[in-house]
């Protein structure tokens, strides 16, 4: 069966006497040999028909590695572009967040609501002082995993930076603390507590700082410590300032927003820390 | 190359097609104008390509490649002395029965245009020479390119590609004179 021939590469004849001056022929030495080198082109080797190509392909085929499921996710989530490439990162963000956490979330928030409707406490803003810091504890926890769990190398080479991750997870854990913030007013207002608002920030604003203490404490700290030591701190500073006559200072009305902004301004700074300090949360050998 | 070492069906798919002919014609004028053995061989080449783990995603990726097909075409010619014999034989008796004064010109003009006498040439050429004249002549290699693939130095791809020609132009000479 005839089969198709390959080209002769040199299409214009000097270019054989350039390849044997460029060898260090003399000039005799090239007239001589050019004759010979011209006659190479009389032997023609096959050219491979396109089907024959498919079947080489096919045969090797079984031989080529197997992407990893991590590399398949990586570039599925290149194909996706604009908005899909951010709802794919959210829901791939969302699902590191078990169902343990928003049941434990919510089920906090509604203890905190049923023991402010049923005014057993007195002072009914110190459970929301206090409860809903604790869902920043959980979600810093849960959100921004310790290096021990060998995940942050996998991380730090896909393709939404750590600092998006971070945003995102964020984004995430907040936005669902204040979806129960407001669930938690509008339990408050439609059972006809007075003080909404404030019983409201009473327990935003708290989350918020924690929340922020926890992040920053976490760029130095592990993430159990970090968390941990935020929110011991925050329940200090609550003991503190309802036993002693701090009370008035520390948790004054007027100063209510000032933990939520304190809160969100150390969330910035540790947000803006975790790019550069990033190589000290790698794990270490 | 990086890419198919990821398994990237695509960029194999690209790689295969890109240097299939090329490396099929290197193949099939190394061993002599042997078809389902230059075939052979060049899947056994794409084979070690996906096989191996030495690849240097920093260097060149032809001369490597060009570098593991001409490895499997002298291991088969280690491992096949007989047919290498065989061959050689039967290259000589080519050119024996071309330059045969009873040869008529006709004959001499149709082998000419089959390529047997160019063919005969180059099998009677010692292994190392035909390698770089092959490389040089055919695949349109530069002199580096050729020391890259056989890691010899550029001196020494310059003395086998002068050896090499004129053992050629002495072989096929005789029939030159004799076509003129």
């Amino acid at each position: 069966m005839p089969h198709p021939q390959s080209s002769w590469p040199f299409e214009r004849p000097e270019q054989l006497a350039d390849l044997l001056r460029e060898q260090g022929a003399t000039p005799e030495e090239r007239a001589d040999l050019l004759p010979a080198l011209r006659r190479l082109s009389e032997w023609q080797a096959p050219q491979p028909e396109p089907a024959d190509t498919r079947r080489l392909l096919a045969r090797l085929a079984t031989e080529l590695p197997a992407p990893s499921p991590v590399r398949q996710a990586i570039r599925e989530h290149q194909q996706r572009t604009g908005i899909f490439w951010l709802l794919a990162t959210a829901r791939a963000q969302v699902s590191l967040f078990g169902p343990a956490f928003w049941l434990v979330s919510a089920l906090v928030t509604l203890v905190g609501a049923v023991v402010v409707l049923s005014k057993v406490l007195p002072d009914q803003e110190l459970v929301l002082r206090a409860s809903g810091p604790l869902l920043a504890y959980l979600g810093t926890i849960v959100a921004f995993r310790g290096p021990g769990l060998r995940v942050l190398e996998l991380e730090l080479v896909c393709l939404p930076s750590p600092l998006q991750l971070a945003l995102a997870r964020l984004v995430i854990v907040l936005g669902y603390d204040v979806g129960l913030g407001l669930a938690l007013s509008l339990a408050l207002w439609a059972s006809g507590t007075g003080q909404v608002l404030a019983l409201t920030l009473a327990w935003l604003m708290p989350l918020l700082l924690v929340a922020g203490l926890a992040l920053l404490l976490s760029l130095r700290l592990s993430v159990q410590a970090a968390a941990s030591l935020a929110y011991g701190s925050w329940l200090a500073v609550l003991a503190i300032g309802t036993t002693s006559n701090l009370q008035t200072f520390l948790l004054a009305p007027a100063l209510s927003v000032l933990p939520g902004c304190i809160g969100l301004a150390l969330l910035v700074i540790a947000l803006l820390r975790l790019q550069t300090g990033m190589h000290r949360l790698l794990p270490h050998p | 190359m990086a890419a198919v070492m990821a398994g990237d069906q695509v960029a194999f798919a690209a790689l295969v097609t890109r240097h299939h002919g090329p490396l099929l014609g290197y193949l099939y004028r190394l061993v002599g104008g042997d078809r389902q053995l230059s075939e052979d061989l060049v899947q056994e080449a794409l084979l070690h390509v996906l096989r191996q783990r030495t690849y240097q995603a920093d260097r060149p990726f032809k001369p490597w490649l060009y570098m593991i097909a001409t490895n499997l075409a002298r291991d088969y010619f280690k491992s096949a002395e007989v047919r290498q014999c065989w061959q050689r034989g039967d290259a000589e008796e080519t050119l024996l029965h071309l330059y045969d004064s009873a040869a008529g010109p006709e004959e001499r003009a149709l082998a000419a245009e089959q390529g047997n006498e160019v063919r005969a040439a180059l099998a009677q050429l010692r292994e190392e020479y035909r390698v770089v004249v092959v490389l040089r002549f055919y695949q349109g290699f530069s002199l580096q390119e050729i020391a890259e693939t056989l890691h010899i130095p550029l001196g020494t791809v310059k003395s086998r590609l002068s050896v090499g020609v004129h053992c050629l132009r002495s072989a096929l000479a005789p029939v030159q004179k004799g076509v003129d």
